[in-house]
């Protein structure tokens, strides 16, 4: 067994418009929670680490879920250090989210290091059944590939396809090499030893 | 499930050139400083890992709070932040029970709450180290003077 020390630690970083669920999709994903109640908007950055194995292989994911809200823009670039994968999030049900996607692709590509995984997910996919889908599938599928990034739709609410967007971040990462030697410097402050040991499977079935 | 709280963004410091361009901004804008200027230098300053940083910050987001209604969720989320690293285990609770009554569903809040009740339990349990330490070695030199008294 690994000791918690020599886990390797991957850090991944969710973007996207204020309200398009970026923390719905962090909780569901981490604590299995959904709560249709909750609207406050995150607050500069909130953070979650999660154990997971790929290929038989465990690693600790920590996942900082920044405010999509304008007034933390211009301070949300020193979020990017030293992350491995961003996921774009934008809400499929509504058109302005998706349209928006071209500025936040603008700024991972910035500020990201440039071999650094992205991942577009088009989230709310329960809100399909009452016919609240605004944007194809195709179009999120195309705009992702344009722009070099993997893609999916997923529903924080059902759990549908919830754990896939980590899953295939965390496995496209470890297949890039060069992502992993570049120094963490910036977990410093992490406890280690004291996070959860919830591990999930490696399959995106 | 969650394990414990981080305050992850209070605790990871800019780097000196990022601190560097928040503070040129704000002194730039002198007495005209906009809000969004002054905030974002205030969160620079309450992550720094010098004291002197993290109370310069506490006082620029109290003006902030004071002078600006729509920020102040914000300011109450990291006075609470700045003041926990300052160790003002008391300000920092009393700013984040102000955010927690208007926002009783907000998560960052409620980690940032045991995070403190954490903080000061611990500290308490050392305080009732010291005292007790304190009250034992003053029992054993009595006991001596005592002795060395009676003899």
């Amino acid at each position: 067994m690994a000791s918690e020390d020599t886990i390797p630690v991957l850090k991944v970083l969710i973007i996207g418009p204020s309200g398009a669920g970026k923390s719905a999709l962090l909780l569901r994903y981490c604590d299995d929670q959904f709560d249709p109640e909750s609207s406050t908007a995150t607050i500069g950055i909130d953070f979650k680490s999660k154990h997971l194995a790929v290929h038989g292989k465990a690693y600790r994911l920590n996942v900082f879920d920044t405010a999509g809200q304008e007034r933390f823009r211009t301070l949300s670039t020193s979020y990017y250090r030293g992350a491995h994968g961003v996921i774009l999030v934008y809400d499929i049900s509504s058109r302005a989210s998706f349209v928006g996607m071209e500025k936040w692709i603008d700024e991972a590509k910035q500020n990201a290091a440039p071999n650094a995984v992205l991942y577009l997910v088009g989230s709310k996919l329960d809100k399909v059944a009452g016919g609240g889908r605004a944007v194809t599938y195709e179009e999120g599928q195309a705009f992702a590939e344009a722009n070099g990034a993997l893609f999916c739709e997923v529903s924080a609410k059902t759990k549908e396809n919830i754990k896939r967007p980590f899953v295939e971040v965390v496995d496209q990462i470890v297949q890039t090499p060069d992502l992993l030697v570049s120094p963490r410097s910036n977990n410093t402050a992490l406890n280690i030893g004291t996070l959860g040991s919830d591990y999930s499977s490696a399959c995106p079935c | 499930m969650t394990a414990l709280p981080h305050a992850v963004d209070a605790e990871t410091p800019l780097k000196p050139d990022e601190l560097q361009v928040l503070r040129s901004q704000y002194e730039k804008e002198g007495d005209m400083v906009g809000v969004q200027t002054k905030f974002n230098y205030a969160w620079g300053l309450v992550k720094s890992n010098s004291r002197n940083d993290q109370q310069t910050g506490v006082q620029l987001l109290s003006e902030i709070f004071r002078v600006s209604p729509e920020r102040r969720r914000e300011c109450l989320y990291y006075l609470a932040l700045g003041n926990y690293k300052l160790g003002n285990y008391g300000e920092a609770r009393r700013y984040n029970d102000l955010l927690l009554e208007k926002e009783p569903m907000n998560m960052q809040s409620a980690d940032l709450r045991r995070l403190i009740d954490d903080k000061v339990a611990k500290e308490g349990l050392m305080g009732v180290a010291i005292i007790s330490g304190v009250a034992i070695a003053a029992g054993v030199v009595g006991g001596i003077l005592f002795r060395g008294r009676r003899r």
